[in-house]
């Protein structure tokens, strides 16, 4: 039987842009992953299914979707979220509650749900999700992929018939996100209905039972295996490396970096991974200088000048077109580097578009050229750039960060995308107590000791050719 | 100790674990409040006498450093206050009104720095405001909460790109305006996307469902009692004291 049937939708926002036509059903029990490029609508479709849309956005829909024999038009939303629980893409803006406890607790009073129930399932879902030990914190002051766990415990616990997931694994770290994976598995297997709309295939991929729907051929696109600056393979062109020596850097009394030391060289790319909360991010702002710290960060001695891309790109974005946010407070900008620019990052035609209506995608890709047109010296930091992005995008931006790198600047990365850290020249493996290894990639991808340390793995999705580095 | 975030102090309404008022019901902290405001109508001597015992309360609640860090906070206001009041008015009436600014200023900090935004919700559910109002407000209240880090974030991520440039200071007004810009349209936008999110957020998680039991239930201790007894008293020993 259809739990889910979508006939015909189609939803055109206010604003202008537009998704569907589409049908498709989902049966009880299935798993269903959406695949799609940046900007498709799979958010769209997701609310849609959700009963958000119509009920909270007033564009103009047409067709219907229907859960469980109820039209999502003529059912209070109220009662659509006892059938389909929504998890969105941005857990850190969804956050209710002051606590990690409260922000489950929140969801299960609205099921009218006693206190010894509600109990009951608080204390399971902080169990599943290890969010035990952070029961007490403020939701704002947990790591991205916390906040992910915990948008993915404050819907599970209410246990609906239907899970709709947008992005689900977007900042989860390699053995989080198997973990959830099998989880959400285990769900689709004992009647709940899985849909997750996700780019990041492999994982769900991987799974019995999972049906996949593209909405767009350009999902299909894969990755090219080639090394990010295949043309200096030894990566000895590093005359200007940054060197970090015995940094420390602490929040409040947390200690969030001790005594890293790490060189990074110059004229290639750098993957940084390691487990949500190993201070991936802090490193970065660190290194421009952000985040104060004891310890030194030096380009041949001298203070470095990076440009650096953050993880959420509202943060840089305020101008009233692509074009006059990119050239933004540039002296005498190079316009054949901005042409460029629009090219390979795809904006070429949202030059005049204000950049607030982009896709987050897109909108990530813009925040790289606002940073890439003014060519810092030393090269750029991007705090994890893969997200939202499709796999053609994932692609593209390698072979900027590629090009970037050939000219001798540094390009570092944080990633918890093994795809795309197996296309840079080098990773950084951080763990618990700080940096558990360094070296050229197909050396680290090849130690699985070095991934056990740092508590995680490398998946059997990749392939043994990125695992020894073998160039396509 | 005074909970922290990833960037420091989240702002003014962090919470403070180790204030004794921390575990006392919201509504006793609101009778408090209610009390204080009215207090701040009486005559000049008479707001003095509660001025004092008002902050030696704040310092038995390990709360008179935050509160102080709020007064400090209108110290221009409470300075341009007092001079025009002086000059156009009285002196007397120049303190009387910079006394009962400091007053609500600290039943703020008072308040905030003691209950959270879902205690605050609870309170006003008991007062019977509707849950959606009780909801939406306490919201707003920890929102307000994550506007500092956010600032500090834009500015952060400003600089990262270069939009934030370095010369500041009066004599360059269009540098400031233009940093001012940077800074105040992404705060606009990620404020109003934050509201919109936590509303589907909400919407999602089954809110103005008629089915909803709250988790948490508000208790009167002893101690409550004690406290909201032990302020009526003094309230009515200061109504009743009869000035010469």
């Amino acid at each position: 039987m259809a739990v889910i049937q979508v006939n015909d939708l189609t939803y055109a926002y206010p604003q202008g842009r537009s998704v569907g036509p589409c049908s498709f059903t989902v049966e009880k029990g299935e798993f269903l992953h959406v695949t799609g490029s940046s900007g498709c609508g799979k958010s769209t479709i997701a609310r849609c299914i959700s009963g958000l849309i119509p009920h909270i956005y007033h564009g103009k829909m047409t067709g219907e979707v229907l859960i469980n024999g109820r039209s999502t038009l003529s059912t209070r939303m109220w009662e659509l979220s006892e059938l389909a629980g929504f998890v969105f893409q941005n857990p850190s803006m969804q956050m209710l509650g002051n606590t990690v406890e409260e922000e489950i607790i929140i969801g299960l009073e609205n099921l009218g749900l006693d206190r010894a129930e509600i109990s009951g399932r608080l204390e399971e879902s902080l169990g599943r999700f290890g969010l035990d030990s952070l029961r007490g914190r403020d939701p704002q002051t947990l790591s991205g992929g916390e906040q992910q766990k915990l948008a993915l415990a404050a819907i599970t616990s209410r246990r609906p018939p239907v899970l709709v997931l947008d992005e689900p694994l977007s900042m989860l770290d390699v053995s989080a996100a198997t973990e959830l994976t099998r989880y959400l598995s285990l769900l689709s297997r004992s009647g709940t209905t899985v849909i997750a709309f996700e780019h990041r295939a492999d994982y769900l991929s991987s799974l019995p039972g999972v049906r996949v729907m593209a909405l767009d051929s350009a999902a299909s696109v894969k990755f090219s295996r080639r090394r990010a600056s295949a043309s200096c393979p030894d990566c000895k062109c590093g005359a200007k490396p940054l060197v970090i020596s015995n940094i420390c850097v602490n929040a409040g009394k947390t200690r969030i970096l001790e005594n890293m030391s790490l060189t990074v060289q110059s004229g290639s790319v750098t993957a940084i991974v390691g487990r949500n909360g190993t201070g991936k991010t802090t490193l970065l702002r660190a290194i421009t200088g952000l985040q104060p710290f004891e310890g030194s960060v030096t380009v041949n001695g001298k203070k470095p000048d990076f440009g650096l891309v953050c993880q959420n790109a509202d943060l840089q974005i305020f101008n009233a077109a692509v074009r006059s946010e990119i050239l933004y407070r540039v002296n005498n900008p190079d316009m054949k580097l901005y042409a460029r620019l629009l090219e390979i990052l795809g904006l070429g035609r949202y030059e005049n578009t204000p950049p607030l209506i982009l896709s987050e995608g897109e909108k990530k890709r813009l925040a790289l050229a606002t940073v890439l047109i003014r060519k810092p010296e030393h090269g750029v930091l991007l705090d994890e750039p893969s997200l939202g992005q499709d796999a053609a995008h994932k692609h593209t931006l390698m072979e900027l960060c590629a090009e970037i790198a050939s000219t001798g600047k540094t390009v570092i990365l944080t990633t918890h995308d093994l795809h795309l850290a197996s296309m840079a020249d080098r990773i950084v493996v951080l763990g618990p107590d700080g940096v558990t290894a360094s070296g050229r990639t197909e050396d680290i991808l090849a130690d699985d000791s070095i991934w056990a340390r740092a508590g995680m793995f490398v998946p059997g999705w990749i392939t043994e050719d990125e695992r020894k580095g073998i160039t396509a | 100790m005074m909970k922290q975030d990833a960037y420091g102090m989240t702002g003014a309404l962090s919470i403070s674990e180790s204030s004794p008022l921390r575990k006392v019901d919201p509504r006793t902290k609101l009778a408090l409040c209610l009390a204080a405001s009215l207090a701040v109508m009486l005559p000049l001597q008479k707001v003095a006498v509660f001025f004092v015992l008002y902050f030696m309360f704040l310092a038995w609640a390990r709360l008179l450093p935050g509160a102080l860090r709020q007064i400090w906070k209108l110290k221009w206001i409470l300075a341009v206050l007092f001079v025009v009041d002086w000059l156009v008015v009285s002196p007397e009436l120049a303190v009387v009104v910079t006394l009962r600014l400091v007053i609500v200023a600290g039943v703020f900090a008072m308040f905030f720095s003691t209950t959270t935004p879902s205690e605050l919700c609870l309170a006003l559910v008991w007062m019977r405001v509707p849950y959606r109002y009780a909801f939406s407000l306490g919201l707003s209240f920890q929102a307000v909460g994550h506007i500092n880090s956010e600032w500090r974030k834009i500015l952060e991520a400003q600089k990262a790109r270069g939009a934030f440039s370095a010369p500041s200071g009066w004599r360059y007004p269009v540098e400031q305006v233009k940093n001012l810009v940077s800074l105040t349209v992404p705060a606009v936008v990620l404020a109003a996307k934050r509201a919109w999110s936590m509303t589907e957020a909400a919407y999602a998680r089954g809110f103005e469902s008629p089915n909803r039991r709250p988790y948490k239930a508000l208790l009167m201790s002893r101690a409550d009692w004690f406290i909201v007894s032990g302020a009526a008293f003094i309230f009515i020993l200061i109504l009743s004291w009869r000035l010469p």
